[in-house]
């Protein structure tokens, strides 16, 4: 595993440009990370699928605030965004409905990779 | 639940109580003030002089309301009637309840008024199966009230007490010192709120009132609701009243998950279910469509919105699949159930795209289907690429998570639902045949849309290509020559599950079956081994595992009969279906109007009224939603283009019937009818 699975999550994010499981999502989402030694904060803004990702302090209209370790843990599948919402563990501000669409590029600890999906079915 | 026991709800947050208003939960017992799937109150019982009280009365003025008349003391004949008590309760966020304390003396009394409280705050599947809990407990008291709260980690769940009126409060509860004088009366406001750390909701402390006036604004919300459905006449008053409670309990029914942005969707059924199903919140969208198409279009955005995006055994979730079920409480929350949501269903996918064809068609919502075009597109590639489990071109289901998954992933979802004749069962996967119906149902219905509203005619032409074949394959696959109907099931060689189910009125319902096979079909499902004379047994009489009072093998659900008849109507059967409502509706009159989940498969000559089959849950969704559905089955709505189609096939019991103001993609149009089908004697 990587030494910073959140920075990867939102390179790759940021590099895929496009993203069709955001395409009913418009608008931004702060992400807020306490914990990993320095605070982290990273904007995703979507607009049509069109994804940006990058860090700085620049306004969200959801803010979504939980720990860096936690944050590792969803964005490599080791745990699910909406439990982690039931528990407390996660903190939305702002709309819910962004989450309900936000948590879809989030991977599942399982997952066969494409290919290997497809491929049973052969 | 005892006879006594009093629901009220708003949502998913309601109270089951005692007779007298007293809430004495055990670990087991399912009574308490819930929401989110959690308790949080365990107790909460009233005393006047250290005494419990009796009811005289109990009045459930509305779903969200109650109004308890007591007396002091208990297990006398004869009451001393110089005090009474009234608590009137309003469910909102928590409870709101008026205490009135009155005497009836000619001399002043003073009494001790006393209200215990406590919380367990256990998680619903705590209760069903008496779990332990992990976290720990703290009592707070302050000038403001009683704070019961519970912990673990980050979980944190909080109800907060307080009244009007000033109280001794310590960790078990507030204690009222009075002095009332001759007929006169005490009272004061009670508040129960609730809280939850979820999202950053902090705990609020109410204003008194603030809470209670839930009461009249859910009173004018009901009101609306009613008056924006379409209006009954018919000379048979117990349809009517049928009809209208279908609409009052539908309207209980509704439930607004957090990311519906205040719009609401039926939850499964009250008080145990509610919450978003897949299957059980689109089945009753469907029957609801004629009269309350506005369910539909919030299903359908939320469903679409939890649409799975990953392969996840935990959560038998995959991309396009449509979720089972979502629960709130502190086990999903933990991981310790996968409800966040969980996916194991196999039907509510393709029927995902079966109510969303459908929904336009009534409602002419184009831009709906637009914006739910990916969610379509990725429901439909779940049925070739992840639901097809055997590779035979057949959906079938095997739940990955063997721990807390669920086993059957159709509706008949109880572990001896699916059998052969011979009462074995099979192993897994398995292919039942309404799934199949469900997936043709869906290419045809995707095709439709492909074509007129996404503008892809290679899609529509290959979805076309798909749906022939799958109906020719089934044909030859799924049917019994000896019997001369279609199998319940494939199992995991591919053989036939051979049994006689009501399965096969989905079948005519999605519209797999084969013309010259549907006459068969519908001789057996109106035979005496399916048809009871109330309605359509799950299992047929003789074969292995029947029993009339089996859950999913041999009673008859009223939702499962609703749509038999709309089947029996699809192929032309206008008399069959008609003697299908008219047997699910007079068993309605038994029940006051409100249908229960299922009842007993006697045959209806024998038992000569229908026996319940007890079940924790009424009013259950899509036992609500029958009277709908059959009400349309019955007056032969169809929309068609631009129109409505009113083709009507009604029972003689009905002399006349009239549905006013049925909406759709035509404004509202009016629906007449008489009775002139002969069902047959009583």
């Amino acid at each position: 595993m990587s030494a910073d699975p959140t920075s990867d999550f939102f390179d790759a994010l940021a590099a895929r440009g496009h993203e069709p499981l955001l395409e009913k999502m418009h608008g931004s989402v702060a992400v807020e990370l306490s914990g990993g030694g320095e605070d982290e904060r990273w904007v995703v803004s979507v607009e049509g699928g069109a994804v940006a990702a990058e860090q700085g302090a620049r306004d969200a209209d959801c803010t979504l605030r939980t720990s860096k370790e936690l944050f590792d843990h969803l964005v490599t599948g080791e745990t699910n965004a909406m439990a982690a919402l039931l528990r407390g563990a996660l903190v939305i501000e702002g709309d819910l409905e962004l989450l309900a669409l936000f948590q879809r590029i989030f991977p599942a600890a399982t997952a066969r990779v494409g290919s290997e999906a497809e491929a049973s079915q052969a | 639940m005892t006879a006594a026991s009093v629901e009220i709800l708003d949502g998913n947050t309601f109270v089951v109580s005692d007779g007298s208003g007293d809430i004495e939960a055990s670990s087991t017992d399912p009574t308490g003030l819930f929401s989110y799937d959690t308790r949080f109150l365990s107790r909460w019982v009233l005393t006047v002089d250290g005494r419990r009280l009796t009811p005289l009365s109990t009045d459930d003025v509305n779903y969200f309301e109650a109004r308890f008349f007591l007396v002091p003391g208990t297990g006398t004949v004869y009451v001393d009637s110089k005090l009474s008590v009234i608590r009137k309760r309003a469910v909102g966020r928590g409870f709101h309840e008026q205490l009135t304390v009155m005497n009836h003396d000619e001399q002043a009394v003073d009494v001790v008024v006393r209200i215990e409280a406590t919380s367990d705050f256990a998680d619903l599947f705590e209760v069903k199966d008496a779990l332990e809990k992990k976290g720990t407990y703290r009592t707070h008291v302050d000038d403001d009230g009683l704070l019961l709260a519970y912990e673990r980690e980050t979980y944190r769940r909080a109800t907060h007490i307080s009244s009007s009126e000033p109280a001794a409060i310590d960790e078990h509860g507030l204690t009222f010192q009075l002095r009332i004088e001759p007929h006169s009366q005490w009272e004061t406001e009670l508040d129960v709120v609730t809280a939850a750390s979820v999202s950053g909701a902090r705990f609020l402390r109410t204003k008194h009132g603030s809470n209670g006036d839930g009461g009249s604004r859910m009173a004018s919300d009901l009101e609306q609701w009613l008056e924006t459905a379409p209006a009954i006449a018919s000379d048979w008053d117990a349809l009517k009243v049928t009809y209208r409670r279908s609409l009052i309990d539908l309207a209980a029914l509704r439930f607004s998950p957090p990311i519906a942005g205040g719009r609401s969707l039926p939850a499964a059924g009250l008080p145990w279910f509610m919450t978003m199903f897949g299957r059980d919140s689109i089945f009753t969208s469907l029957q609801a469509l004629p009269f309350k198409p506005e369910l539909a279009a919030t299903t359908l955005q939320v469903l679409g919105a939890w649409q799975g995006t990953r392969v996840d055994d935990f959560r038998d979730e995959d991309p396009g699949r449509i979720l089972h079920e979502m629960r709130y409480g502190e086990l999903p929350a933990f991981e310790e159930r996968p409800h966040t949501p969980y996916f194991g269903t196999a039907d509510a996918t393709p029927l995902y795209v079966v109510l969303l064809d459908e929904y336009e068609r009534w409602t002419g919502d184009t831009a709906l289907v637009r914006e739910l075009e990916q969610e379509a597109r990725a429901a439909l590639r779940w049925i070739d690429e992840y639901a097809d489990l055997m590779g035979n071109g057949y959906i079938s289901y095997k739940r990955r998570n063997e721990e807390t998954g669920l086993e059957n992933q159709c509706w008949k979802d109880s572990w001896d639902s699916i059998s052969y004749r011979d009462g074995r069962l099979p192993g897994f996967p398995r292919a039942t045949c309404e799934l199949q119906g469900y997936a043709y149902d869906a290419k045809v219905r995707g095709a439709r849309l492909a074509r007129a509203v996404w503008g892809d005619d290679e899609l529509a032409e290959r979805l076309e290509r798909e749906a022939e074949d799958l109906k020719r394959r089934f044909d030859r696959d799924f049917w019994v020559e000896d019997g001369e109907y279609y199998a319940l099931a494939l199992d995991a060689d591919g053989a036939q599950v051979d049994s006689l189910s009501s399965n096969n009125g989905h079948l005519l319902w999605s519209g797999i079956v084969e013309d010259s096979k549907a006459d068969a079909v519908a001789r057996h499902l109106m035979g005496p081994r399916l048809f009871s004379g109330w309605g359509v047994r799950t299992l047929a009489e003789g074969d292995g595992r029947y029993n009339p009072i089996g859950y999913h093998v041999g009673t008859v659900w009223p939702f499962d009969s609703s749509f038999v008849a709309w089947g029996l109507r699809r192929y032309g059967y206008k008399e069959e279906a008609a003697r299908v409502a008219a047997g699910i509706l007079e068993a309605a009159e038994f029940f006051a109007g409100r249908l229960p989940e299922a009842f007993g498969g006697y045959e209806r000559s024998i038992t000569r009224y229908p026996v319940e089959y007890p079940t924790a849950c009424s009013p259950q969704a899509w036992s609500t939603g029958t009277p709908l559905l059959l009400l349309r089955t019955m007056l032969g709505l169809e929309p068609l283009g631009e129109h409505l189609v009113v083709d009507p096939a009604l029972p003689t019991r009905i002399g006349h019937l009239e549905l006013l103001d049925i909406p759709g993609r035509w404004g509202r149009i009016d629906a007449f009818a008489r009775g002139r089908v002969d069902v047959g004697a009583r």
